[in-house]
């Protein structure tokens, strides 16, 4: 049993997060008056992509070449180490919540060197934006993950949904608190609105997408296809250990089908507010982000002073 | 009358002459300056262009023009300086800035050397065209096959510990036009924006000169193709006043209606584009369907989504039956009550405001300067507006009111100046199709064409982006032998490189979309 959920665990991530992206572009197309492609579109992309040439600038290293496969590896393990439909997979290392942190900043690092490792102008600016914005996404990331951990009494993401579930009265106002922050450390981190337009076709506003312009082919693929995986994490994160309802301690199938079900819902709320949020604003002004960053990391240290 | 005016302004001792409201007169090479800096920095007239014709086949000489405008009289006064026996003008870039540009021009279409010119580089043509030939020459033979040549463009630079740069397009990842920026950047900032353009150059200029006179006026609609109407207008309205037709009132009132139309459609489109580039998609996607609500409009009307093939020398091609009046009166009220939401909703977002105002600002002293023209000049507060200054068309039979302006030449002044026309743009509508009278359209086919002879004419229409002006001569037999058609993108795209100053790059695309200039106008 427990190794079949490993499977599920495994595949679950790789297998819906390119819908997210769908679902989300679907939504905000219908908020445009648009009629919009597919939901399915984004599977469609990665199967064209994964069949295309690919194009490498004669000046790439190993880096450029290397870095989608440690990207879209270290999705993967992330992807298999969080909690998505059962609180009860617990003791393993890589469900610690520093290990998610920092294997998921391994991956940004990557990315900002491939993304100078051409020499492009383009990725360039691109690598010095994302690092800017990822040194200060830290900070409130491990903060709200910290002031979770703290209610639960254990760094185990695992232990926290399953015991969160649970949290008195008094852990409430710290847990809404550490969300707004983790909130917006989800928009800086998956590249969303108000931090980045992935929308965008204006290379000089880039920040995600100017990293992967030199991309191209499989390389390309699996870049989108780990952009998207870790939007779909950061969501299950903010699901499941802010929302755990649906989550049964008990194993079985029932209780396995029903928190999957329950996994979709919110993960499906999830992508119509970020939709709803990327149709309602205007992309902030780059020297404005660290404000909002700043004020993510300040929710998580009053929520942790306010923990009993 | 015009002959009492034109006294204010002339310079003592010179002999006048006058072709329609044009008046013309010699100055000497030495005395040009002067002249020129009278009447432009004491008499305040705004310049329209610097150009050249190639007279050696009739009198051996070149001239050079400097077209002034006098703004609410509705006449044009042109010093011109006549060079036999050489090649060499003084530069007056010192004494006028945005004649820079022009001179640059006339160096490299003309193959003239303007003296002391502060930036000797070609301008639109690039170094794989030889430098030793000048296309606009007439002896120049236009079908002819160039060799290619190499050469090295000499970017400005910038130096200094942590300056970098970044060079972007000519191809661009967008639907765009052509054109190369070269940033020098410190960290975020632009310290120094140049851009460079030519990649769409056609050689319009001397295709003028060599098509027949119906395939000018089509010429015309592609000299910039989102500015179709108002292109081919200014170039009717030239051959009209060298022909001496009077066009019918109808066809007056029918091309108010049809130029405020193509206005309306472009306005819409750029405040849909400069909400889009701020992310705000909401706005981005509603100005594109108003826009496109527009081009269909035209479509239904004329046939033509950018009104071309409308415009004709006498008039117009394409008439507006009681039907079509109706239904476009209709659809205007409800453009408007479509539009005006669309702008509250846009006008109540607090982060698409934040990243407009305070954005690609220009001071009025800049401005003034380099002669910002149209939507980009207003925007700091030039007063300009060729339906008002010199009305053509029936402009100065429906109420226009003050011209809008706004004092901030920021992004957000610019995206203010068209809400404010298109509101203006679409009374205008309304009132031209009340006060339309019934009447033939244009001067029968019959009628032959006789143009004068050896004379000159300017013309100027209010396109969408600022002043179209057409400049045409013609020589001994009444052919057209030279047309300088001037887009108002080639005063402005030198404003560009001011507004992004200081700014970041992200900015960028906003700032540039807030002027949306043409390439191809600029290239011809």
């Amino acid at each position: 049993m427990l190794v079949f959920i490993w499977i599920i665990q495994l595949i679950f991530i790789p297998f819906f997060s390119p819908l997210c992206i769908g679902i989300i572009r679907k939504i905000k197309a219908k908020l445009q008056n648009r009629q919009g492609a597919n939901i399915f579109q984004p599977y469609r992309d990665l199967w064209k992509l994964l069949h295309k040439d690919e194009v490498i600038s004669s000046d790439a290293s190993w880096i450029f070449k290397f870095t989608p496969y440690i990207i879209f590896a270290v999705t993967l393990v992330v992807g298999l180490s969080v909690p998505l439909f059962l609180p009860r997979i617990v003791g393993f290392v890589t469900s610690d919540i520093l290990f998610i942190v920092y294997a998921l900043a391994i991956s940004t690092f990557f990315m900002a060197l491939a993304g100078m490792d051409t020499g492009s102008a383009f990725g360039g600016f691109g690598s010095s934006r994302e690092m800017t914005i990822a040194a200060l996404a830290e900070g409130g990331f491990i903060f709200s993950l910290l002031t979770m951990a703290l209610i639960a009494g254990s760094s185990n993401l695992f232990t926290i949904a399953g015991l969160t579930r649970s949290i008195d009265s008094q852990s409430f106002l710290p847990a809404i608190l550490a969300f707004g922050g983790f909130f917006i450390i989800l928009l800086a981190e998956t590249s969303r609105f108000p931090f980045d337009n992935p929308a965008t076709h204006l290379e000089l506003t880039m920040v995600h997408e100017a990293m992967i312009l030199e991309c191209s082919g499989k390389r390309l693929a699996l870049m989108e296809w780990a952009a998207s995986n870790k939007l779909l994490i950061f969501m299950s994160l903010g699901a499941n250990l802010f929302f755990p309802f649906g989550l049964d301690l008990n194993v079985g199938l029932g209780t396995i089908v029903l928190g999957m079900f329950y996994f979709l819902i919110k993960i499906f709320l999830f992508c119509v507010v970020v939709a709803l949020l990327e149709s309602s604003i205007a992309k902030f002004r780059f020297f404005r982000l660290p404000d909002l960053l700043l004020v993510s990391f300040i929710f998580n240290v009053v929520a942790i002073g306010l923990i009993k | 009358m015009i002959k009492e005016k034109i006294q204010l302004y002339l310079p003592e001792n010179v002999n006048v002459d006058y072709h329609d409201n044009l008046a013309i007169f010699e100055v000497s090479s030495s005395q040009i300056g002067d002249v020129v800096n009278d009447l432009h920095n004491q008499k305040k007239l705004p310049l329209k262009l610097v150009t050249v014709t190639d007279e050696r086949k009739e009198n051996g000489s070149f001239k050079i023009w400097y077209l002034f405008g006098v703004p609410g009289d509705n006449f044009f006064m042109c010093p011109f300086v006549v060079l036999k026996n050489t090649i060499e003008f003084p530069s007056l870039a010192n004494i006028v800035p945005e004649i820079l540009n022009y001179e640059r021009k006339i160096q490299t279409f003309f193959g003239l050397k303007a003296l002391g010119i502060p930036d000797n580089r070609a301008l639109i043509l690039h170094e794989n065209y030889p430098s030793d030939v000048f296309p606009l020459r007439k002896d120049f033979e236009w079908k002819t096959k160039l060799k290619k040549s190499t050469g090295k463009y000499d970017f400005q630079e910038v130096k200094g510990e942590g300056i970098y740069e970044i060079p972007v397009g000519p191809i661009h990842a967008g639907i765009i036009e052509p054109g190369h920026f070269r940033f020098s950047m410190v960290g975020e900032s632009i310290v120094q924006l140049e851009p460079r353009l030519g990649y769409v150059h056609k050689g319009s200029e001397k295709l003028f000169e060599v098509l027949p006179l119906e395939d000018k006026v089509r010429l015309s609609e592609k000299i910039s193709g989102d500015s179709s109407f108002s292109h081919s207008l200014a170039f009717c309205q030239t051959i009209e006043k060298l022909a001496e037709i009077n066009v019918t009132k109808r066809a007056l009132y029918l091309r108010t209606i049809f130029a405020e139309l193509e206005r309306l459609a472009n306005h819409f489109g750029d405040i849909g584009a400069i909400m889009m580039d701020t992310g705000f998609s909401f706005g981005g996607a509603n100005g594109s369907r108003l826009r496109e609500m527009i081009m269909q409009i035209n479509e239904k009307l004329t046939g033509s989504r950018f009104l071309r093939r409308v415009n004709t020398i006498g008039g117009v091609k394409k008439d507006l039956n009681n039907d079509n009046k109706d239904y476009l009166n209709k659809i205007l009220i409800d453009i408007s009550k479509d539009f005006e939401e669309v702008v509250e909703i846009a006008e109540n977002s607090a982060s698409v405001l934040n990243r407009l105002k305070g954005t690609g600002i220009i001071s009025f002293e800049i401005a003034n300067n380099l002669g910002l023209v149209g939507v980009a000049g207003r925007a700091v507060g030039i007063k300009r507006d060729t339906r008002i200054d010199h009305p053509y068309a029936a402009y100065l039979e429906v109420s226009m009111g003050q011209i809008p302006i706004e004092e901030e030449g920021d992004v957000n002044a610019r995206f203010q100046i068209r809400l404010k026309e298109i509101r203006k743009s679409l009374n205008i509508i309304q009132e031209s199709l009340q006060k339309m009278p019934d009447g033939e359209i244009a001067i029968s086919n019959n009628v032959n064409l006789i143009m004068k002879k050896s004379s000159y004419d300017v013309s100027m229409v209010e396109g969408w982006r600022g002043e179209i002006v057409y400049f045409v001569a013609t020589d001994s037999q009444g052919n057209i032998s030279r047309v300088f058609p001037r887009d108002p993108s080639f005063i402005n795209w030198s404003a560009l490189g001011e507004a992004g100053l200081n700014n970041i790059v992200p900015d960028f695309p906003l700032i540039n979309k807030s002027f949306n200039l043409s390439y191809t106008g600029n290239d011809l």
